[in-house]
């Protein structure tokens, strides 16, 4: 519990910019800061100053926090082998004549694309802890629906197997696996 | 010493702090004061997510404990995180002498 005014409006700033978990820790930390210096024989709205003091000003903590923001990197990951994956199946298109989307679902699976690069983009740049968390997570679920979409897509138009096709799909499953384990620690930011 | 001179090392010291046990974050820095004869001058605040940093790296582990009613982090070095402040540790050796032979007109030793 923390053990004065000033500590806790001090602790509400962090809690409103980041998870519950982290702020835990660090209420942990500054408490034990603010017994050490009333050991030290400073008075208590003394020793309150001297903690929040040493443990510097919240925004440093806020982005130091956001730089290793878990939701952010796997948001750079997914950025950064998107090309591979989508080169994969624009080969599968290419070489698989019979498997030709109408021009809605053509213009929806664009727009969706368009939407999921937007919110992993946004994650990745994000300097704010619970936006990049949150636009992560949104752009996890919208990849795992895009390959979710492209393996079922194939299966049900029942595109011939080549080895062409098996490496689309492997790499849209395996970047659902990684979307999928990114999702937890990005809902609970 | 201040944050700006730290950088680059304060993995190093954070990893070098948890080689004796498992240590709270509050623990850590009191180590880390200790080590540097209280000259580390660091927002304290800001060893939380260098802590984090390495945890994601695999470098050291982080569980919760309840102590006085309070939930606390502790970490704990992973084999991936010892071998890391050994190679940081011999790493830092060749470094200074190098730099103490160029600054100081010494002899450089050559490399263990």
């Amino acid at each position: 519990m923390p053990e004065s005014r000033l500590i806790t409006s001090y602790l509400a700033i962090l809690a409103a910019q980041l998870p519950a978990s982290i702020v835990e820790e660090l209420a942990d930390g500054l408490t034990e800061t603010h017994r050490s210096y009333l050991r030290q024989g400073l008075a208590p709205d003394l020793a309150a100053q001297s903690a929040v003091a040493e443990f510097g000003e919240p925004q440093m903590i806020v982005a130091g926090f956001a730089r290793v923001n878990p939701a952010r990197r796997a948001a750079r990951r997914l950025l950064g082998i998107g090309p591979a994956v989508g080169a994969c199946w624009i080969a599968v298109l290419l070489t698989s004549r019979s498997w030709a989307l109408p021009l809605p679902a053509r213009m929806l699976a664009g727009a969706t694309l368009a939407a999921v690069i937007a919110l992993l983009a946004t994650s990745a740049l994000g300097k704010r802890y619970r936006l990049a968390a949150r636009t992560g997570a949104a752009g996890f679920l919208g990849v795992i629906a895009l390959d979710a979409s492209l393996i079922a897509g194939v299966a049900l138009a029942g595109v011939p197997l080549t080895w062409v096709l098996a490496v689309a799909m492997a790499a849209s499953a395996a970047r659902i696996c990684y979307a999928a384990r990114a999702l937890r620690p990005a809902l609970a930011g | 010493m201040r944050a700006e001179e730290l950088k680059g090392h304060l993995d190093a010291m954070l990893l070098a702090a948890l080689e004796g046990g498992p240590q709270h974050g509050y623990a850590v820095i009191e180590a880390l004061r200790q080590s540097t004869g209280g000259r580390l001058d660091l927002p304290t605040g800001t060893i939380y997510p260098a802590l984090r940093r390495l945890e994601q790296a695999g470098l050291i582990t982080g569980s919760w404990s309840v102590v006085g009613g309070r939930r606390r982090r502790e970490y704990r070095l992973t084999p991936a995180g010892d071998r890391a402040l050994s190679g940081r540790r011999a790493d830092w050796r060749d470094f200074s002498a190098m730099m103490t032979a160029a600054l100081e007109g010494r002899p450089c030793p050559s490399p263990a």
